[in-house]
């Protein structure tokens, strides 16, 4: 398959690799390790400041959703909108896509995935993420 | 230290004013509000006005519709915390001994500004992802049914009651009060949040005058309510992810504010609370210790935050019968506790009430938990 240079949404929260595939970029405290999301300048735990760009893992655990039914114009509604919590310690909102808005529960486990996400001013697409249900056993998602 | 009085308030009908817009609304606030106090309006000394989307200055805009110039004015923005930092900053003129006699005002033209869904700052990337602030309390209900087996009935109890109680507000944005059923048939916004569960879009405004001891000995009117604290906080950082069914920022700001007035969750005879929605009633009397933590829906069951309950909440209606006007609503919150501790409001009157606490907790930024959060103390 042929694939564009996709260019992310927020290139501050989503790296888009020429794969097509990303990652959401957060910050780790080197003097006590804990994460944020998005980047951050100094650390809300310790307050240091030796704060290093991180790209954080793809698969976490759902902590509770809501089908969104009534949103602003840019967004097609209904949409699933999730909070899902990640190893490092961060929970990090999107929506969710790739399976029925009934099939959705706290506790799936959840994937990130790039996607087409709106147009630039130009009328480019670009890319966003949402989270997508993990396939038994692969951990990978479609 | 002096302490800070309220000698006098004044609120607008809540609802939507078409013909008028949030300067209007602020001055016929701000001018029942010198009137109530029973002062000259040259009395006053200083002025801060909350609001979220009325654009540059519009305090000034205000003060200039009354005849009042030259006063020092703050135009204050704190998401729906607006008028209510607003209050407190003018207690903290007085207190600090800079002022005798301030007035703070809140305002909001929503209808003209906004409509359907509110969303985070467009800079949020929560925001850019599709965050509401129903979607994020739908998410939280659905959480708090979870981990604590809330029913969607008994989540509907908390409009049916608060609709009611502004049935008997003449101020109130909605007079008839509903039923569960009507609630459960409403159109789905968020779910499981329908559109009876969330606060409506409203214009209004509301105003208080606050005083020093020594100006309020001198214009005693007989109906001073004292503020006994006015606290404010900003939201922490989430460091790790935190339980999105309790409110730590609720429960610091209030923690501060009885400590501060000298009494603790048992002495208050009724609470005004940030009811934006259904389910942020049930977070905001938790984190103010005023109901044990997945109590509550089974406490509104019984009927202990009714009038005439236990501990009545939002006997105004709250914000989703009285209305949310965003700026006005923290300082409408203070109105009604001051006319209820006054015995002025007729057949929704807490009876023999004497301590009565105004929440507000406003706004949505990525990593925080919550923005901006005041719980005010007022005592007769
Ligand atoms: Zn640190």
């Amino acid at each position: 398959m042929e694939v564009e240079t996709a260019v992310s949404f927020r290139p501050g929260e989503l790296e888009v690799d020429s794969s097509g595939a990303g990652h959401l970029l957060g910050s780790r405290c080197a003097s006590c390790g804990a994460h944020f999301f998005p980047v951050r300048q100094a650390c809300a735990g310790c307050l240091g400041t030796d704060l290093e760009a991180v790209r954080l893992s793809t698969t976490g655990t759902l902590y509770t959703f809501s089908i969104v039914r009534q949103s602003t114009p840019e967004f097609e509604v209904p949409y699933a909108l999730g909070y899902v919590d990640f190893s490092e310690g961060v929970r990090i909102m999107g929506q969710i896509s790739g399976c029925d808005l009934e099939d959705i529960w706290i506790g799936m486990q959840l994937s990130l995935s790039v996607e087409p996400f709106g147009e630039d001013e130009d009328g480019n697409q670009l890319s966003g993420y949402r989270f997508r249900p993990t396939e038994a056993g692969s951990g990978g998602g479609s | 230290m002096t302490d800070v009085h309220i000698l006098g308030v004044g609120m607008t009908r809540f609802g939507r004013h078409p013909d008028s817009d949030a300067s209007d609304l602020g001055a016929e606030a701000l001018l029942e509000a010198i009137a109530d106090a029973e002062i000259d309006a040259r009395a006053v000394e200083a002025a801060y006005c909350g609001h979220v989307f009325q654009g540059m200055v519009t305090g000034q805009r205000i003060l200039a519709q009354v005849g009042l110039a030259g006063l020092p004015l703050t135009n204050v923005e704190n998401a729906c915390s607006s008028g209510a930092t607003a209050i407190r900053e003018a207690s903290l003129a007085i207190r600090a001994g800079e002022h005798d006699v301030v007035v703070a005002i809140g305002t909001e033209h929503l209808t003209s500004r906004f409509r359907g869904a509110l969303t985070p700052d467009p800079s949020d990337p929560e925001a850019a992802v599709g965050a509401t602030m129903p979607g994020v309390y739908a998410m939280r209900a659905r959480r708090y049914m979870e981990e604590f087996g809330m029913t969607r009935e008994q989540l509907a109890l908390i409009p049916v009651k608060n609709k009611g109680n502004a049935a008997r507000n003449p101020l109130a944005h909605f007079r008839t009060p509903i039923t569960v059923e009507e609630v459960l048939e409403s159109r789905p916004i968020a779910d499981p949040l329908n559109l009876h569960d969330c606060s409506p879009v409203t214009d209004g405004a509301a105003a208080v005058v606050v005083m020093s001891d020594r100006a309020a000995g001198r214009f005693a009117n007989g109906r001073t309510v004292r503020l006994a604290a006015s606290a404010l906080r900003s939201g922490s950082v989430d460091v790790e992810p935190t339980s999105m069914t309790f409110e730590p920022l609720t429960w610091a700001t209030a923690r501060d504010a009885y400590e501060k007035a000298g009494i603790g969750p048992d002495d208050i005879d009724l609470a005004e609370v940030h009811d934006c929605f259904s389910i942020a009633e049930v977070l905001r009397v938790e984190g103010l210790g005023l109901f044990e933590q997945g109590s509550y829906p089974t406490a509104v069951e019984r009927g202990e935050a009714d009038i005439g309950g236990r501990l009545p909440i939002n006997p105004s209606g709250g914000l989703i019968g009285k209305g949310h006007p965003l700026g006005g609503t923290g300082v409408a919150q203070v109105v009604e506790v001051v006319r209820q501790l006054r015995g002025e409001v007729g057949d929704r009157q807490v009876e023999g009430a004497k301590v009565g606490v105004a929440h507000c907790r406003g706004g949505k930024a990525v990593g925080i938990e919550g923005a901006a959060c005041t719980v005010q103390v007022l005592v007769r």
